[in-house]
């Protein structure tokens, strides 16, 4: 093994460098001071720690993962609450179902979310059609919008009320009304 | 030190001949572990890239390429710098020839076991620990092997202290020994087959003790041994700092452990340990770099190599990405940032700037060093390695640059909300996944540049080991070593000061952080004391320390001993408790339903599948995971899942609330969030339903019939450990169980025109993934949240979820 190291020597160091007297198969080691602010970054980490460990486990004032994100959920729910849409008026949905505006950005909803089980046409496949005038868990506006939002859990329908909110589901339930016969659909409502 | 002046000596041949078997053995299985490595990559963005078999899936085949990266390649190349190097600092020949061939040859039938085993299904379901028991039993009897053979090697060493690069193997091999048995804990329900014996938070926990500190020191600890034998010898200088080697081992053996649960952050695990794993990833920060400090530092004075000699080259790349890796991961592990960062390709860089950077790189650094030399030749091609390092290099920042880009698109997409924050801006979880698509393709491209470059370097080696003849280094010793200890002083290991302030520093930290009231004050003042105490007397009797430390090198047991309290303390501190406390208060007031016979042999395919590798079981306590998915998870709603599945990556969407209540009128069968056809549908091809999926085609599971052979003795190991299955229960009880929930799925797809025979796998998957997140509330609780819940106007989102009773 030919290359071994070329040894350096401890007169040829400048002052305060040390080299360690021993040697290891040839490899040498100095034993420099340890970079100041290697030394501040170590300890000040160790402070750091210390400190805040203190101060989250006891401090009175620090909540726990579940305590935080229970208050944030109460203040998305508070939001919600003041954000509400009256869904029980059927006639709000019967104007918003003739309204482009709502129903294009129904018909996106829709697009994104619904079509896997009901089909791009409305049609259904793994749930139910939507256009041929049956309606098993009611028919009128306020319903359709209940079995969106609370979904069918029974039968596999997901509750979309906590995915979508209030404001797309009513979109989602005018454009499934406008793909349907206005008479027939009120018909089947009374 | 020596005091021997006769002239007589003896020639010691080293056993380089296994150096070089473990060096080719490395080489093969680098391009087997980088190749399959880049065959799953491609299947993240291309589905097709199974070829429809199963056992191509990326489920099967990422245990195999993390497997194969972590234990063959680096393995292998980490027992032939292992064994060339302790050979010189000892200078002395391994411990024994036999040993050290069943070693390889051990070794080498563990890899081909796994590589059989993996791509068949065979799993543990835990992450780098995936390789089946006797597999298991198998490694831990060759790693005692390779033990016995390294420390055999120390006791006759013919070295009368330990070099740094030898407090790092030992660090090694004890700490592996230590991970590795507590995690593969299992009770075997077959020859193929066992469930680990911790569950839910428990197992979480001792997995991702386990998990990080495989990285810390199966992938980290040895290398930067190889580091401080490798660079010096390549580089022609001294090491930067002994001292700088002395503080960054011992903080590093003593601090890795405890950051395991960085890996657990905002999850359900208790808040004391998630707190106490990103503070000590915190405190990781400069121990690690204390590391790169020495070994760039060494290289200072040999910079002008750095153009020339490629072995410069990776060594130095090498070593900066350890830097840049170890900087990055105590980042990742701040709650804040890893409420972005996890679960995402985020973690994916991270961990690749590590392996591919650090591991990879030193490891063909390495290799070219050592090949010339054991085979006395000169290395074929320097071009040919220049061009493997800028390959390399280039290869590694694609990959990486696009993990990080593609881990904060989709973190911030999955986090984005809108509506005063009430609502996601992308529902769709396949939105998120097609945003990331280019990124997931420039890894690829990444990966198989970094994959060329290791080929080149295979066929480098190759004609290197041509050009040369094996040739095994000597050396000459004094043949009176014995008399050299003679002269020794009366050695006193363990009353040192060093080692006394540490005990007493850790009991009264231990006694704040567990302590209540007086205890903990008392704690906080006797840390504080004992602190200063300790650095009071360092700065006036230093050189009494130092004195100490170098007797201590003289020292392997008592060296060892000492490495394996430190490396001991962190886990005894987060798991015992953990393991050990009363149930009710570990199960936040929710208690698993306990899986029926048919879900159980679900539970076991989807395992098998390694479902685990794409799909999360842990909704974290973030209200964006919350709105998404349904109510965070709480310990007991996994307390009964040996092993846990909260998983560690999102390729696809979190399946903790994924399933629901017994149907109105069913016996058994249950309905989630979606129908029983639409999972058919799913699993079968996932595109039917899920526009744009990349997850694989499981057609096979619709032909294949489950395994219900041994699902008795499966039902005996779950109550042996604790989860509440009859004690009375026949086997034709448990199989008429099994075939009335069947029956009930089966007649229910059939009611929307798919038909499947009750005994095909699919329908015990479906029976699985409907029971996801099923619970019961325990009494007290109960009460609690239905006061709530009359506040609320409509049903809370926190409680609005199907499987709530």
């Amino acid at each position: 093994m030919s290359h071994e190291p070329p040894s350096v020597k401890q007169e040829d160091l400048p002052k305060g460098v040390v080299l360690k007297e021993h040697t290891y198969d040839g490899i040498q080691e100095y034993d420099q001071r340890l970079p100041r602010w290697w030394l501040i970054t170590l300890y000040g980490a160790m402070l750091f720690a210390a400190a805040y460990f203190l101060v989250y486990q006891y401090y009175s004032g620090s909540q726990s993962n579940q305590e935080r994100v229970e208050d944030q959920m109460k203040q998305i729910n508070a939001i919600r609450l003041a954000n509400s849409i009256d869904v029980t008026n059927n006639d709000m949905f019967w104007d918003m179902s003739k309204n482009s505006s709502f129903l294009t950005a129904g018909e996106k909803t829709y697009q994104s979310n619904c079509v896997p089980c009901h089909g791009a046409d409305l049609k259904g496949g793994i749930g139910f059609n939507l256009v041929d005038g049956e309606w098993v868990h009611g028919a009128k506006p306020s319903d359709i919008y209940t079995t969106v939002f609370d979904g069918v859990p029974d039968k596999g329908m997901q509750a979309w009320g906590p995915v979508l909110g209030q404001k797309q589901i009513t979109e989602v339930v005018a454009y499934v009304m406008s793909k349907n016969d206005e008479a027939t659909l009120r018909a089947a409502g009374e | 030190m020596s005091t021997t002046t006769r002239t007589a000596t003896t020639t010691i041949e080293y056993d380089d001949k296994s150096v070089r078997w473990f060096l080719i053995a490395s080489i093969v299985w680098a391009l087997v572990g980088l190749s399959a490595g880049v065959l799953v990559a491609s299947q993240l963005n291309f589905f097709q890239m199974n070829f429809n078999m199963e056992w191509l899936t990326f489920g099967r085949l990422r245990p195999l390429h993390t497997n194969a990266a972590i234990f063959a390649f680096v393995g292998n190349m980490m027992f032939a710098g292992i064994y060339y190097s302790t050979q010189r600092l000892c200078r002395c020949r391994l411990g024994n020839d036999l040993l050290t061939k069943i070693h390889f040859f051990g070794w080498q039938l563990i890899i081909v076991l796994a590589a059989i085993t993996l791509p068949l299904g065979y799993s543990r379901g835990k992450e780098y620990a995936e390789l089946i028991w006797p597999i298991n039993i198998l490694v831990a009897v060759i790693w005692l092997v390779f033990a016995a053979n390294f420390f055999w090697t120390l006791a006759k060493r013919n070295e009368k202290s330990l070099y740094v690069a030898i407090w790092f193997y030992i660090a090694t091999i004890v700490t592996v020994t230590m991970l590795y048995v507590v995690n593969h804990l299992s009770l075997p329900t077959s020859f193929l087959h066992s469930y680990p014996i911790f569950g839910g938070v428990q197992d979480a926990l001792v997995q991702w003790w386990y998990g990080h500190n495989a990285v810390a020191f199966f992938l980290t600890t040895p290398i930067l041994g190889i580091m401080y034998y490798f660079v010096p010898k390549a580089a022609g200088r001294p090491v930067y700092s002994y001292r700088l080697s002395v503080i960054h081992f011992w903080s590093l053996v003593f601090i890795y452990i405890w950051a395991g649960p960085h890996h657990l952050l905002n999850t359900a695990l208790p808040g004391w340990l998630q707190t106490l794993g990103m503070l000590f990833s915190l405190m990781l920060w400069a121990p690690s770099w204390g590391g790169m400090l020495n070994g760039l530092l060494t290289l200072r004075g040999a910079w002008d190599k750095l153009r020339t000699d490629p072995v410069i080259k990776f060594f130095a790349a090498g070593v900066t990405f350890y830097g840049m890796a170890t900087f990055e991961g105590p980042l990742m592990s701040i709650k804040s940032v890893n409420a972005l960062s996890h679960y995402s390709d985020w973690t994916i860089g991270h961990v690749h700037g590590g392996t591919l950077g650090w591991n990879g790189f030193m490891a063909a650094g390495m290799t070219y060093w050592l090949a010339p030399r054991l085979w006395n030749t000169k290395l074929y091609s320097q071009g040919m390695a220049n061009l493997h390092f800028w390959l390399g290099m280039v290869g590694i920042l694609l990959y990486v640059a696009a993990m990080w880009v593609s881990g904060i698109t989709q973190g911030l997409m999955l986090n984005d909300t809108i509506e005063q924050g009430t609502l996601l801006k992308y529902p769709n979880f396949l939105d998120t996944l097609q945003a990331i698509r280019p990124m997931m393709l420039f890894r690829l491209i990444g990966g198989g540049l970094y994959l060329t470059g290791f080929f080149m370097l295979a066929f480098n080696i190759y004609k290197t080991v041509k050009s040369g003849s094996p040739v095994n280094g000597t050396v000459e010793v004094e043949s009176a070593m014995q008399e050299m200890t003679g002269d020794e002083k009366k050695f006193r290991g363990y009353l040192n000061p060093p080692v006394i302030y540490s005990v007493l520093i850790l009991g009264s930290a231990a006694m704040l952080i567990f302590g209540k009231g007086p205890v903990f004050l008392v704690g906080v003042f006797f840390t504080g004391v004992f602190t200063l105490a300790a650095i009071s007397h360092f700065e006036f009797s230093g050189a009494k320390w130092s004195e100490w430390y170098d007797q201590l090198l003289e020292h392997g047991l008592t060296f060892t001993v000492l490495t394996i309290i430190a490396a001991a303390i962190g886990g005894a501190v987060q798991i015992i408790p953990t393991v050990t406390v009363q149930r009710a208060s570990n199960i936040e007031g929710r208690l698993q339903i306990a899986y029926t016979p048919l879900e159980l042999t679900g539970r076991d395919i989807y395992v098998s599948e390694g479902c685990y590798n794409c799909h999360s079981q842990m909704i974290r306590t973030m209200t964006p995971d919350i709105l998404r998915y349904g109510d965070y998870s709480r310990l007991g709603e996994s307390i009964y899942d040996h092993p846990f599945q909260w998983g560690s990556k999102r390729t696809g969407p979190d399946l903790a609330r994924e399933g629901g209540d017994i149907q109105k009128g069913a016996e058994l069968m249950r309905v989630g969030k979606r129908s029983n056809d639409w999972h058919y549908l799913h699993l079968v091809d996932p595109r039917q339903v899920s526009d744009g999926s990349n997850m694989p085609n499981y057609d096979w599971l619709q032909f294949k019939d489950a395994k219900t052979g041994t699902l008795m003795s499966k039902i005996n190991a779950m109550r042996m450990l604790g989860v509440p299955y009859d004690i009375g229960l026949s086997e034709e009880e448990v199989m008429a169980e099994y075939n009335l929930q069947a029956q009930e799925i089966v007649d229910d797809l059939a009611a929307s025109g798919v038909f499947v025979e009750k005994e095909k796998q699919i329908v015990a998957v479906i029976a699985y993934l409907q029971k996801l997140g099923a619970f019961e509330m325990t009494n007290e609780k109960k009460k609690q949240e239905k006061e709530e819940a009359t506040h609320l106007p409509f049903e809370s989102v926190a409680t609005a979820t199907p499987a709530n009773n």
